[in-house]
């Protein structure tokens, strides 16, 4: 490895008014993988972002090859051969793979866009790095990880010798995860530099060559991919032990509590998104739902909690055929559900804390008295709950957008299980929380299959799934492909199933 | 916390500050309207505070304001845009004189709630169709209930042809002829507040001049208001109509059913906007005619707006929108600035709240989540 550096940040701090993001940070990047993991809110992002001329820092320098300079706009930065490949595409849907790439610095004749020289970098540039892409394919007919590649495209495109991936992997199968670390790998052997930001601790020890961890804003240290272990990782990010191996004890599983039978739901555009899917979760295991996002599985968790009406099929909870009624009258059966966007879903943002709590229960006799909540009680029950469940929030009366992820996601549920449920619908529990709120979340989960719960745990993070489940069914194009013991599993196996490599043989 | 109540402080300046920039832009057009802007709201100032006449006068044009804003608030809160008010107060108001011209014989302890009762119902029925449209056809409220106001102004004109007054219609010898329903009954008419106020104001050497007809209306509308706030920050139907109005995927996930509640939400809103007209119909007029006073529902937005839904703050908007009217006049006769003027600043005021509440919201935002964060750390 080459150890003169490329990029080289040297003191940088950046304060936002009231918190101080990144402090005093010194970070050499050689010709190498570089990745950068934190939890979130350690201060990746400011950094990048100061890299990437979207900030300025209040003090500090950027070496680059070992000539000083200030980086003004991003634009300035991708003069200076700096590009940044957003975890967000920002790609436009009905053009080209071309027209995405050309776009803001399209090769022109006389005012008149030159399409074959166009094309024929394009292509050049495909070669040249190994990436097998189509110029004319339209971006909404790409799949996810080809969409990325369109993305890296264009900062090369845009001559960069540095990149910055901002958590690449969050929305790719593990299929499209191995692709772009081929990408990746042969980036670097064609002398390109990457600055990989994650917090996924096994990609990153499998991709980088070195790791800088970052801990509320100040940069903790660099160690060589080579020589760490996760455990050591990722008690650098949080300041203490954390426990990946769960203490999981055996399932003693025992009646099916939600049983779906044939279940068929379409999605938003009448599309049939659930084909005809048969599970069944036991009181006391964990039934883990795999697939790439998109599958069919946030239409099966919408139809199970009573929010979209299925097509056909039959869905019984704790016995009762609850197929087509209503959140209410399902919820009042013993059903929980942690939902999959906690923004969007889980919380209105501008209730206070107290009011997201009692949502959903408000009309209990517990919280009305005489026609009008009873706000005493609610608030020793909240105060209660939000203790039991390591909510940290100064005051009940503070609104659900200002908590961070992980205290939104631990807010909910505190809602949701503080009632003692029967069955737990939880979809995407532990997606953009830190190691320590996902850790607490897993911990939950684990508690309540103890507690004789039947859990429906719905995720695209495989780890996740094979932490926590005890059996795992595959979605892929709205059928359930294929359902294995957690034993049987491995993350091989079931990544196939996800990418439908093996789908027909499945059935 | 001690930056909560800096930021209430705050809460309070921003509108105040929108005030101050819509006086500025106001004076650029007093200047240009050759006027000295200073001796102008002078004018204003001291001919709407300082007459009791005027004073009087504010809080009874306040009350159709202040009732047509709590109704535009109502349907704020459920993220719905009542903009049917003006229709439902005027269909509302022919159900009240209805009621007050043609029962006979009841008490007036009876009479006048019923009257007013007849009001509600006349505004709900008239929100029914664009409510129904909005919950199961997803029609969008602004549009159906403009068109709504439209059909409400030329129906009660042919409602006040079929219940013409006729012994009024024709005056003996001059042959004119009054476009008007029958006067309401005494017993269905609400009293001026002159009783009660005069024996206390007499003291200080004041007098509720005969011409002016404050009514128990203002002080019920005053009351409406803080019952409103209570029942939407105090009931569960309150939070549910809060909840659907921020955000209607997360109040369906906690089993609300956002179009039962946006039904509810429009149709109480309609309720209160079928009032609007009375303090007008049944103190000062005693009978609806095809002159009857249109622009309640419209200025009432903007109360509601101004006032950020808040009762303190719709009162006094309420109040400042009446005073900006009477001073205006005050201008107009005095310093022979049209009042226009007026209508221009009640505009620029408008307009500054909006921008200068959503910068302060923006900041109060981040204001709270820093702080949050600050706690979470520890």
């Amino acid at each position: 490895m080459d150890t003169t550096a490329v990029v080289s940040l040297k003191g940088i701090s950046k304060a936002f008014p009231g918190v101080v993001a990144d402090r005093d940070i010194n970070l050499d990047v050689t010709h190498e993988i570089h990745a950068i993991v934190g939890e979130n809110g350690a201060g990746k992002s400011t950094l990048m972002r100061i890299l990437s001329g979207l900030l300025r820092p209040d003090s500090g320098e950027i070496w680059l090859r070992g000539s000083r300079v200030t980086i003004t706009s991003p634009g300035h930065a991708a003069a200076l051969g700096i590009g940044m490949v957003h975890q967000h595409f920002m790609l436009i849907g009905r053009f080209s793979v071309m027209e995405n790439v050309i776009l803001g610095l399209e090769p022109s004749h006389h005012g008149v866009l030159d399409a074959s020289a166009a094309k024929a970098r394009v292509l050049a540039l495909c070669r040249q790095y190994g990436m097998a892409l189509d110029p004319d394919a339209k971006i909404r007919d790409l799949p996810v990880g080809l969409q990325q590649r369109v993305e890296i495209l264009k900062v090369l495109y845009r001559g960069a010798q540095v990149l910055i991936l901002d958590e690449p992997t969050a929305v790719l199968a593990p299929q499209e995860v191995a692709d772009l670390f081929q990408n990746l790998r042969a980036l670097k052997e064609a002398g390109k530099t990457i600055i990989f930001i994650s917090h996924k601790l096994d990609e990153v020890l499998e991709i980088a060559d070195r790791i800088s961890v970052l801990r509320r804003g100040q940069m903790i240290g660099t160690v060589l991919a080579q020589d760490a272990t996760r455990e050591e990782i990722a008690r650098m990010m949080v300041g203490r032990p954390v426990l990946f191996s769960l203490d999981k004890p055996p399932a003693t599983p025992g009646d099916a509590l939600l049983e779906l039978k044939d279940l068929s739901v379409l999605g938003g555009l009448g599309n049939l998104a659930c084909d005809r899917v048969s599970l069944s979760v036991r009181a006391g295991e964990i039934y883990g739902v795999a697939g790439v996002e998109g599958n069919g599985q946030t239409e099966l968790v919408e139809a199970v909690t009573g929010i979209r009406k299925p097509r056909s099929g039959s869905i019984m909870l704790l016995g009762k055929q609850v197929a087509g009624q209503n959140p209410a009258a399902i919820r009042h059966l013993g059903l929980a559900h942690i939902p999959e966007d906690r923004q969007r879903r889980g919380l209105v943002l501008e209730l206070s804390v107290l009011e997201n709590f009692i949502l959903g229960k408000h009309r209990s006799s517990n919280y009305v008295a005489r026609h009008v909540t009873n706000t005493r009680e609610a608030r020793t029950q909240a105060s209660r709950a939000i203790r039991d469940f390591d909510v940290r929030v100064a005051s009940l009366d503070l609104t659900g957008g200002s908590l961070s992820g992980g205290n939104q996601q631990k807010l909910i549920l505190s809602r949701e299980l503080e009632t003692g449920p029967k069955v737990i619908i939880a979809a995407q529990p532990m997606r953009g929380l830190d190691v320590g709120a996902s850790e607490f979340v897993r911990s939950v989960l684990l508690k309540a299959r103890q507690d004789g719960c039947a859990v429906l745990l719905v995720s695209a993070d495989l780890e996740e799934l094979m932490a926590l489940s005890d059996r795992i069914g595959v979605m892929f194009r709205g059928r359930l492909v294929a359902e294995l013991d957690r034993d049987l599993a491995t993350v091989d196996r079931i990544g196939q199933y996800m990418v439908g490599t093996t789908a027909e043989a499945a059935r | 916390m001690r930056h909560s109540r800096a930021l209430r402080l705050l809460g309070i300046v921003t509108p105040l500050a929108a005030i101050v920039f819509a006086g500025l832009i106001g004076s650029v057009v007093i200047a240009m309207a050759g006027k000295s802007p200073l001796a102008v709201y002078k004018t204003m100032v001291l001919f709407s505070l300082t007459r009791f006449d005027s004073i009087a006068l504010i809080l009874f044009r306040c009350t159709p304001l202040l009732i047509s804003a709590i109704a535009v608030s109502i349907g704020f809160r459920a993220n719905l845009f009542n903009i049917g008010v003006e229709g439902q107060y005027f269909i509302g108001s022919f159900c009240a004189a209805w009621v007050g011209f043609s029962l006979r014989g009841l008490p007036a302890i009876i009479h006048l709630p019923l009257a007013a009762c007849a009001a509600m119902l006349g505004g709900v029925i008239w929100a029914l169709v664009p409510a129904l449209l909005r919950v199961r056809r997803g029609a969008h409220e602004v549009i159906t209930t403009i068109m709504m106001n439209s059909v409400a102004f030329s129906m009660v004109h042919w409602l006040i042809y079929v219940f013409l007054d006729v012994e009024q219609t024709t005056v003996p010898g001059m042959g004119s002829v009054r476009m008007r329903t029958p006067l309401v009954l005494a017993t269905a008419k609400m009293p001026t507040m002159h009783s009660l106020l005069n024996p206390l104001l007499a003291p200080l050497g004041l007098e509720v001049p005969r011409h002016v007809y404050l009514n128990y209306f203002f002080p019920a509308a005053i009351a409406l208001a803080f019952l409103v706030n209570y029942f939407i920050h105090r009931t569960p139907l309150g939070l549910e109509i809060r909840a659907v109005g921020h955000n209607p995927d997360a109040a369906e996930t906690q089993g609300i059913d956002p179009n039962s509640v946006r039904l509810k939400a429009f149709l109480l809103s309609a309720a209160v906007a079928g009032l609007v007209g009375l303090s007008d119909l049944l103190t000062y007029f005693g009978y609806l005619d095809i002159d009857f006073p249109k622009g309640y529902g419209f200025t009432g937005i903007a109360v509601a707006l101004l006032g950020k839904n808040n009762p303190v703050g719709m009162i006094l908007s309420a109040f400042l929108m009446s005073f900006l009217r009477r001073g205006a006049e005050g201008a107009q006769v005095l310093e022979g600035v049209p009042m226009d003027t007026a209508a221009i600043l009640e505009g620029v005021m408008i307009l500054a709240i909006v921008v200068a509440s959503s910068v302060f919201t923006r900041y109060a935002r981040a204001w709270q989540k820093r702080e949050a964060r600050a706690h979470a750390d520890q």
